[in-house]
């Protein structure tokens, strides 16, 4: 999030969209409330009417995989109405930039398109600069060629008609939403978007995204309490996992994993340390090689020299051009080029999307690790329905681990907030914590290699791992400490701007990533973190101070919020060029004329009206600026409908390319696909419910939860419900061209068919919350993802679980 | 026993109307702990309340039967009027409760006994009724099951009031009429006052059973 | 001595998101189990209130008149009657009115017999066949005790549920349908002396599934009760009066001595 939870009981208004808010983040859910108590509109825009849409103020239903086209339309209504912010979007935005000449579109495609390989060359996506290197502009906004005027034009094909024939929205209902949420672009007003796994599980999810960004730059939306853009993470620590580098193509705190072809340290230094001319962008990842050369240090310590590079030799590479997301694994293990596999915390065999596809791919292992709290239908997969135990040549481990309450250590919520957290009981039996049993066997592998050598031997005889403690547990505190990184020897750090200079001690902790050097006198394991330990110590990530000083639901002494426990980030934006508060009765900053005071600031540098001093609020952006444009994407600098890999319309209304034109495409035998098909007629979307974690793998073997949703189930409507002759209650089978999932049919009101290009459409979901194990008997149903196909988005790889293509039949 | 004693009934009349008055009081005594709270305490001398509701209720089912057999057995002799001697009788109140010259003649029973037949056939049948829906109330629209405890209760009042006036002219009310129940023998003046119509008929038809006179065959007065 | 302040528990059914925590942890304090159900096609799950599932969240697809959908949620339970019928026909004394006249249910007393099942007018307390007893919410007494709230209060993320001093908690609820307008009202303070456990309702009573539009102590309770059992009383004490003062007055009827008839007059040999 950019903002964080508290912060939403300040919003005017409040977009749920992509999200089920209630059902799956119900404590979080109440600051919602607080503002609907306080008079806010909160607005609930989902395929199904849900537990969330109950407490909206209203609900509109729309065809799951239609955002963009909503959004598109919403940025039409913006824009053509004139209801943008024009000082925020003049000033903090890069609406005035003038984009490059070769840049263009058409037809469904930017340019630099190669259609074999499916991707983007982006040498055209670029903005034009002067002699000077500096981004030019037109304050006017009037310029054809001016990022506005592109927008504007891009944004001008989704008219009400025909957003409202793709996505199945009455142009009433449109209206109702582009009117009260566009009424947040004026200086006293907030909105806030909550979205969840309803926008990225789509071939398009990062643009769903991207488009709400736009939404929020043009009404002034980013960095004000009650605004940002906020995604609400998943249940289990995903925003911990994701800042620790969960994600194949990121190294802790979004760093990025270098690949092969970035063959020395300085080569891929030069790749992602962004350069700027404009000396009043703060271009903040200009840092970036203190980041990454602290994390090297962190690693191999004083084995990391300037001399080798600080081991960059020793990291890992990713092949060029190749992508190692859980569909990529999946696909290799299915080729049989998987030899072992270690499942931390997860049941593949029923959460990756292609299920068939995802077990019988397992039987080619030749070793599979499982560390959970119970067993699960994955670590089980050699003996699941229609396997025959004696073919499987698989040698199964399960390593018993501690459940969350029983280790010690932080957590991060969606609104960046690490807390830390106490052990309350001992695992039971031999169960440790995982990173004490990652800890262990790596230990081990180092001392085989110590002995033995080996490809690469060098990376992990080097490490640094001595992170147990006397009695050889995990010692999270050393961990944590490391992560927050140390001055590795005695260093002076001299601050020009207050003119001060800082003397800390060998062995110190580093109170701030400002403070961490690429020249190896600070280890970090992981920058963005930074700060959670006071220099003397202290872990902030344990305070539990409520004090709110500003009223704004703060709480600046509560815990560590990244980075540098800044709350709401981009927050200079939620001043004036002066520094002075847009809306003084929402005062989240305010420039004194010689400092800031609230939030934690976007840096200290004066408002950008000091020409001399000042920068841009956007400071994490090489040019200071919020981008409308924004070539950082793979599939475009501005979004464009498309339909789901697998959709009912055999023709996007919007051009002639039907799918992401940079999405990939899997192509083995087990990758079907069947679109605007008879067979299947039904568009699918699948979610999880309140009382059942994800898979059902913890929550299944739980009485209480299992009591109260106790199998499998497929929402359909009265209407198609009446149309197939499928009573509520009956046993039914839904199936896609990929497999089957027999279950219970739930009909119900919530659900309506929609009027797509004058044809009606059905729509159905289902949770995904079961698989063969337990139940014992195998009454709660097996893994819905047997019918959901190997597509992701084009940039995370994100699987479109939420829109694909089945049909529904009386079983 | 000796001479001079007539028999009045069987041993199969006996036991059968021991069992239903035991099982009776047995009945009330139980019902009345649950009924009270005053009356709890009876619990404890059967480990318990729980224990008391389930004596309750197998006694109950022990009542249900005497109860049907002692109706097959009796309802032609004492449960049905006969006119106008019944409502003679009734206007004299049977000369219990002012003197009478002479108390009007009835058959085997008189209307106060067979009134008395008739609220422990029909009241009883309704306690078992009522009590069995109370048993299983699952099985029931609960519209119907909730009248059947102030029934339930009702039955009880009726069936008290007549047992008692039962329990009181059967023993010192009328003296030497409790043998007729104990040992099935009574004394003849005694049955010739009380059922003059009676004596008089088995006298005519020679119908005694005296003890120590042998019995000429006959049709026994019940069937 | 008992300066125990009467308290209500609020359910504000506008604030309900149905996330169900209070129904587990119900469970996990009064130390419940979780069945095996099957899917019915509903959210709604056990079906109905049972001896092991104290409380329940009843959903509902409803469509009001002027065409708008509202997915009701209605958190069930027991109403904690100020005239409460099931106590006033509990033989044992099992379900009993607390001193902070809540209504409590002693299980180690109660015998099975079923009867609080039929007579109260919310359809709440269920009965255990193997067990051969009645369950129900106690509104946590022995949490109340201690100052504590009822677990289902404190597992509440929205503030649904809250619990406070009487008067203020009614307040707090007409100020809330006041907020609210429409139909909204509040649901339990006027009936049976007033409940414990009141509604914020934003529908009228009629509108909710298995919901008593005018819930009373039933009529036959309060014949049984209020009728009859002192008319037992003043019946059986007659009775047993009357046939004393018969017998003393009137006296038994004895048959007349040997050789006179009834009339006291000598009978005539045969």
């Amino acid at each position: 999030m950019t903002n964080h939870y508290c912060d939403l009981k300040n919003a005017d208004v409040i977009l749920i969209m992509g999200s089920n808010a209630a059902e799956h983040h119900p404590i979080a859910f109440k600051w919602i409330l607080r503002a609907k108590e306080k008079g806010a509109t909160i607005i609930h825009v989902d395929p199904r009417y849900t537990r969330t849409s109950a407490r909206c103020d209203f609900h509109v239903p729309l065809r799951s995989g239609t955002d963009i086209a909503f959004l598109g339309g919403m940025i039409n209504f913006i824009l053509e109405k004139d209801k943008y912010f024009k000082d925020y979007v003049l000033n903090y935005t890069n609406a005035s930039f003038i984009v490059g000449e070769d840049f263009s579109f058409n037809d469904g495609l930017f340019s630099g398109y190669d259609a074999q390989k499916r991707k983007y060359d982006k040498a055209t996506w670029v903005l034009e600069k002067d002699g000077n290197g500096i981004p030019k502009r037109d304050m006017t906004l009037s310029n054809p060629r001016s990022v506005f005027q592109m927008l504007k034009k891009h944004y001008s094909r989704y008219t009400l008609d025909k957003v409202s024939s793709i996505t199945g929205v009455s142009k009433e209902n449109l209206l109702k939403v582009y009117e009260i949420y566009s009424s947040t672009g004026v200086p006293d007003k907030a909105g806030t978007e909550c979205y969840a796994l309803g926008w990225t599980h789509h071939t398009v999810g990062s643009q769903n995204i991207r488009t709400m960004a736009i939404i929020q730059l043009l009404l002034g939306n980013m960095g004000i309490a009650g605004g940002g853009i906020n995604a609400l993470r998943g249940e289990p620590n995903v925003q911990g996992s994701t800042d620790h580098c969960i994600l194949y193509g990121n190294l802790p705190g979004y760093l990025k994993a270098p690949s092969a072809s970035l063959d020395s340290l300085d080569h891929y230094l030069e790749k992602y340390t962004p350069v700027s001319k404009d000396p009043q962008s703060a271009n903040y990842y200009q840092n970036y090689p203190k980041f990454f050369v602290s994390f090297l240090k962190a690693l191999w310590d004083d084995k990391a020299t300037k001399e080798n590079g600080f081991g960059y030799h020793w990291l890992p590479k990713m092949d060029d051009g190749k992508h190692y997301s859980t569909m990529h694994m999946v696909d290799a293990m299915y080729k049989g080029k998987v030899k072992g596999y270690f499942c931390v915390g997860a049941d593949t065999a029923v959460s990756t999307p292609n299920s068939n596809k995802v077990r019988k791919a397992m039987e080619n292992l030749d070793w599979l690790v499982g560390e959970n709290i119970f067993n699960n239908e994955t670590y089980e997969f050699w003996r699941g329905p229609g396997v025959d135990p004696k073919k499987i040549k698989t040698e199964c481990f399960l390593l018993p681990a501690a459940a969350t309450m029983e280790k010690e250590g932080s957590q991060s919520n969606s609104g960046r907030w690490v807390q830390w957290k106490y052990k309350a009981a001992d695992a039971p039996g031999d169960g440790l914590p995982v990173g004490e049993i990652e800890i262990k066997i790596m230990a081990a592998v180092k001392k085989l290699y110590e002995k033995e050598g080996g490809p690469n031997a060098e990376a992990i005889v080097n490490l640094k791992w001595d992170y147990l403690d006397k009695q050889g547990h995990y010692d999270v505190i050393k961990v944590a400490k490391q992560i927050n990184g140390v001055f590795l020897e005695d260093t002076v750090i001299e601050d020009k701007a207050k003119g001060t200079k800082t003397e800390f001690k060998k062995g110190q902790l580093v109170p701030t990533f400002g403070n961490l050097q690429a020249d190896g006198k600070t280890a970090c394991g992981n920058w963005i973190i930074s700060g959670s330990y006071t220099a003397d110590g202290i872990n902030k990530m344990a305070s539990r101070g409520k004090e709110d000083p500003t009223g704004l639901g703060l709480f600046p002494n509560w815990a560590f919020a990244w980075p540098v426990n800044r709350r709401i980030i981009y927050n200079r934006a939620s001043c004036d060029v002066n520094g002075k508060p847009y809306n003084p009765k929402r005062k989240l900053l305010e420039w004194t004329g010689e400092k800031w005071v609230g939030d934690v600031p976007d840096g200290p540098w004066p408002p950008m009206a000091d020409k001399e001093k000042g920068k841009y609020p956007f400071i994490m952006k090489t040019d200071g600026v919020g981008a409308l444009f924004g070539p950082g994407m793979v599939d475009g600098p501005f979004s464009e409908h498309y339909e789901p890999f697998e959709g009912p319309l055999a023709k996007n209304p919007m051009s002639s390319q039907l799918i992401n034109p940079a999405a990939e495409i899997f192509n083995s035998d087990m990758d079907k696909l069947e679109r605007a098909s008879e067979k299947f007629p039904y568009v699918c979307t699948t979610y999880s419910c309140t009382e059942h974690w994800c898979t059902g793998a913890l929550t299944r073997w739980q009485a209480w939860l299992l009591e109260m949703q106790p199998e499998l189930y497929v929402e359909i409507s009265e209407q198609l419900a009446k149309e197939k002759g499928i009573q509520n209650g009956a046993r039914v089978k839904v199936s896609s061209v990929r497999g089957e999932a027999p279950c219970v049919a739930m009909v119900t009101k919530r659900f309506k068919p929609f009027t797509v290009e004058g044809k009606t459409v059905h729509q159905v979901g289902m949770p995904f919350n079961y698989g063969w194990l337990f139940p014992e008997d195998g009454s709660g149903g097996d893994s819905t993802n047997m019918l959901t196909p190997t597509a992701g988005c084009a940039n995370t790889f994100c699987p479109e679980y939420k829109a694909f293509m089945v049909n529904v039949e009386k079983a | 026993m000796r001479k001079g004693l007539v028999q009045v009934t069987d041993g199969k009349e006996r036991l059968g109307h021991w069992v239903l008055a035991i099982s009776c009081l047995c009945l009330c005594v139980t019902g009345l702990g649950m009924m009270f709270h005053s009356f709890n305490f009876l619990g404890t001398l059967v480990g318990g309340l729980a224990n008391l509701k389930m004596i309750h209720n197998y006694v109950g089912l022990i009542f249900t039967i005497s109860l049907l057999v002692m109706i097959r057995m009796w309802w032609r002799e004492a449960g049905v009027f006969v006119f106008p001697e019944d409502m003679d009788w009734i206007k004299a109140a049977g000369g219990y409760l002012w003197h009478v010259d002479k108390v009007p003649e009835t058959g085997k029973y008189n209307p106060g006994q067979k009134a008395f037949f008739l609220v422990v056939a029909i009241f009883g049948a309704l306690m078992v009724v009522s009590g069995l829906i109370m048993w299983f109330p699952s099985v029931f629209p609960v519209g119907l099951v909730r009248w059947m405890y102030p029934l339930h209760a009702l039955g009880f009042v009726v069936i008290f009031a007549f047992f008692f006036v039962h329990l009181y002219l059967g023993t010192i009310g009328n003296p030497g009429s409790v043998q007729a129940m104990t040992t099935g023998w009574m004394e003849k003046p005694v049955l010739k006052m009380l059922h003059p119509k009676w004596f008089k008929e088995m006298e005519e038809k020679g119908e005694f059973i005296e003890y120590g006179v042998e019995p000429k065959p006959k049709e026994t007065g019940h069937h | 001595m008992n300066n125990k302040p009467e308290l209500v528990k609020l359910i504000d059914t506008t604030l309900c998101t149905a996330c169900r925590g209070c129904q587990v942890a119900c469970k996990q304090w009064n130390e419940m189990p979780g069945l095996r159900t099957r899917q019915r096609g509903t959210y709604q799950n056990p079906e109905d209130l049972q001896w092991n599932t104290w409380t329940l969240i009843r959903f509902q697809e409803y469509e009001a008149k002027d065409g708008k959908f509202q997915w009701i949620f209605r958190k069930d339970g027991c109403m904690h009657c100020t005239d409460a019928a099931c106590v006033k026909v509990c033989p044992s004394g099992a379900l009993h009115y607390t001193p902070l006249k809540t209504v409590g249910l002693d299980r180690n007393k109660c015998i099975g017999c079923k009867e609080c099942v039929a007579a109260c007018p919310f359809h709440i307390p269920r009965y255990n066949a193997s067990t051969d007893k009645v369950y129900k919410c106690d509104l946590c007494y022995t949490r109340l005790t201690e100052g504590l709230p009822p677990a289902c209060v404190k597992s509440c993320p929205t503030g649904a549920l809250t619990i406070g001093e009487k008067n203020k908690m009614i307040k707090k609820a007409y100020a809330r349908v006041k907020q609210l307008g429409g139909d909204a009202n509040v649901y339990g303070d006027k009936f049976v002396d007033g409940t414990h456990v009141i509604y914020v309702l934003q529908y009228k009573p009629e509108v909710y599934d298995e919901l008593p539009v005018k819930p009373s102590v039933p009529l036959s309770v309060v014949i049984w009760k209020d009728l009859l059992k002192p008319l037992s009383l003043l019946g059986a004490g007659g009775v047993v009066a009357g046939s004393f003062v018969h017998y003393m007055l009137h006296g038994p009827k004895a048959p007349p001595p040997e050789g006179t008839n009834e009339a006291g007059k000598t009978e005539g040999g045969e």
